[in-house]
């Protein structure tokens, strides 16, 4: 009976892995056409010069041209201050509405917001801004008229660093929340409750046992965050013109502007972008199931 | 006054009462267990004396302590959930450690407990794992050896078991017993497997609707059940409905059949409805030597459990099953025969109407 079974049920298990595999196919296809072609390309590009030539010359650059550097350095900056501002806000956020205790519709309005904001970037988000924000903005009109507070005269500025900065918090912060309040909802209650039997505080409890299962969630949505604003483009142009040279403003110039245009140094530029994404996303996605593997 | 003294201890949800006028004494080292349907208010009695939930009356007093108001971790009482809730950022060992560096005890002191606690648990081999490694048994001696490494006053377990597949329960059932007996431990144990309370406890509280319904050894609650529920709630049980003819000589007639206990109940008049209760393995087959109720009945069904042969008769117009020990030598009536059962004057309960 058995020597019968057995061939039957190898073919059929192997059929089903046929067609587990043709359900995958599109999403083989869409990394391959989207994001391994596009970047073995720009990676192969880096490396040759105008003529086609290797050469050593644009990596090189990423390290001298000091205008490269520090751009580089003021994207870096910028993102790792939304990163962990943003990811500090959502965390609190998304503990207020999960075990803060706060009222359930509250919760379900505060979801439903992040995950639109978190998509809300670019020309949209950076008039949203000057509107509110900027010198005739109708909230720096309200600060002035009303509380006779003139922010722009005490040193703010939307179209600098910091205004940016609060500019990009806005998407940032939703992203945080959306990953953080599921992963505070795992916490269990007997945790809480075990933790309180053996003697511990609230505060024990939270240092001990609630932060380090949390940790690597919130580290890893703040790489996350980062290489969110890393790449974030539209809405710098929009919002500062150029006048901050953000390492994807300056990328842009390289590759399709009239003054700087040199190509192979944007390919060049474009793959150490790629690479500190790609450091971050990995960063996310070790953090990120190391805590799953926990709460398994 | 025991060693754990809850008096008067009730409990109200917003306008639900869970638990009410609840008392209860326990030595020190006994082993009790909470026993009942759900929803019948186990969980939430142990928690108050674990302190997560306050009583809106009563008195908890623990050692000669009242500990009625006092914060959980104010007391020294261990608790084991049923998901065993360990620290899934832990280690066994971290686990087992926590309560003791919680309390800041020397680390070489806090070494040698949590080794002791891993060896009274047989988990040595497991001493590095994190919960995610183990199986739900190992984790559940995790949560054991975590609970005790503390010196509680009180372990409190909460449906260890429920989790866990059924031979495990079995085993890990007989361990934690051994390891309470082992360290004289006092414990409560809630459970609403019958099977495991009476094979496990030195006393068993058996819960109804947020009161004691009956307090005893497994024996007392087994044989002498004081109230219907009870002896439907613990073991099968056959009851009917019947007329009190002789309160005295505790004569009691069911569909013209007429029964005799033992058991009397106070308080029985001539023409009281009550309820008889018979457990099936009480009657057998009627022999040559007359005993004390001999009734006629129908044999209706035969069903093999295995050990057990249950027998389905009708006595009167009343269905009754009846239990047999298998054996292969066993000569079964044919389904359908009119025949004799009989069982003790014991056997029979008088039950007070609910
Ligand atoms: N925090 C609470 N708020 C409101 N009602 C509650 C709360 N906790 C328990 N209850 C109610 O109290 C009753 C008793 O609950 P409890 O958990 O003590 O039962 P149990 O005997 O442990 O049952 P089970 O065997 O299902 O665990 C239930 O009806 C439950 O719904
Ligand atoms: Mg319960």
């Amino acid at each position: 009976m058995a020597q019968i079974a057995l061939p039957a049920s190898r073919r059929s298990t192997s059929t089903v892995s046929a067609k587990k595999w043709l359900g995958a196919l599109p999403f083989f296809l869409f990394a391959i056409l989207f994001l391994i072609w596009p970047s073995a390309r720009l990676m192969i590009d880096a490396f040759l010069d105008g003529q086609g030539r290797f050469t050593l010359d644009n990596l090189a650059q990423l390290f001298q041209n000091q205008t490269i550097v520090s751009s580089y350095l003021l994207s870096i900056q910028i993102s790792a201050v939304t990163a962990i501002g943003g990811g500090i806000f959502g965390f609190f956020l998304a503990y207020s509405v999960t075990i803060g205790g706060l009222p359930k519709p509250l919760r379900s309005m505060l979801i439903t917001f992040s995950a639109v904001a978190s998509n809300f970037a670019g020309v949209p988000l950076a008039f949203a801004f000057v509107a509110t924000l900027g010198r005739t903005g109708f909230i720096t009109a309200i600060l002035k008229n009303i509380f006779g507070v003139n922010i722009y005269t005490a040193g703010f500025n939307l179209y600098s660093f910091l205004g940016l900065s609060l500019t990009y918090m806005y998407f940032q912060f939703p992203l945080m929340v959306l990953i953080m309040a599921p992963a505070l909802d795992a916490l269990k209650k007997e945790w809480r409750e075990a933790a309180e039997n053996l003697g511990a505080t609230v505060f024990q409890y939270w240092w001990h046992v609630a932060l380090p299962i949390l940790m690597p969630s919130i580290l890893g949505t703040m790489f996350l965050l980062f290489a969110n604003s890393f790449g974030a483009y539209a809405t710098a142009y929009a919002l500062t013109g150029g006048s901050l040279p953000l390492i994807t403003i300056q990328l842009r110039a390289q590759i399709q502007g009239d003054v700087l245009h040199n190509p192979s140094l944007g390919y060049a530029m474009a793959m150490g972008m790629i690479i500190v994404m790609a450091v971050s996303t990995i960063g996310y996605i070790w953090l990120q199931s190391r805590s799953e593997r926990w709460l398994k | 006054m025991g060693y754990l003294t809850l008096s008067k201890i009730s409990k109200q949800f917003a306008d639900a009462v869970v638990v009410q006028d609840f008392n209860l004494s326990i030595e020190k080292g006994e082993f009790v267990s909470f026993l009942g349907p759900s929803g019948c208010g186990k969980t939430t009695t142990l928690r108050m004396v674990a302190g997560f939930e306050v009583p809106t009356s009563g008195q908890i007093i623990l050692d000669g302590a009242d500990i009625t108001d006092k914060a959980p971790n104010q007391r020294n009482v261990g608790m084991i959930f049923q998901a065993y809730a360990l620290f899934p950022n832990m280690t066994v060992v971290q686990n087992i450690g926590f309560g003791l560096r919680i309390r800041k005890e020397p680390e070489p002191a806090i070494k040698e407990r949590v080794a002791e606690m891993l060896s009274l648990t047989h988990l040595e081999k497991h001493a590095d794992k994190y919960p995610y490694q183990l199986s739900g048994g190992q984790q559940q001696r995790v949560a054991l050896a975590r609970a005790l490494a503390n010196h509680p006053q009180v372990l409190l377990l909460d449906e260890p078991l429920s989790a866990l597949d059924a031979k495990i329960r079995v085993s890990l059932r007989s361990e934690i017993r051994m390891i309470q007996k082992k360290l004289g431990i006092t414990a409560i144990f809630v459970t609403h497997d019958q099977e495991e309370a009476l094979s496990i406890s030195d006393r068993i509280v058996v819960m109804n609707e947020g009161r004691e319904e009956q307090v005893g050894t497994p024996f007392e609650i087994y044989n002498f059940p004081k109230t219907a529920f009870v002896a439907n709630f613990v073991g099968t049980l056959n009851t009917a409905e019947a007329e009190m003819v002789d309160p005295v000589k505790g004569i009691v007639k069911m569909d013209g059949v007429q029964f005799e206990s033992a058991n009397q109940v106070e308080g029985q008049k001539r023409g009281d409805r009550v309820s008889i209760a018979i457990r099936p393995e009480r009657f057998s087959f009627a022999s040559e030597q007359k005993k004390a109720n001999v009734v006629d009945c129908k044999i209706e069904n035969i069903t093999f459990l295995g050990s057990v042969v249950r027998i389905q008769i009708t006595i009167g117009r009343t269905k009754f099953n009846m239990d047999t020990f298998n054996n292969p030598f066993l000569e079964l009536p044919k389904i359908g025969a009119v025949t004799q059962v009989t069982c003790s004057r014991e056997a029979v309960l008088i039950l007070d109407r609910q």
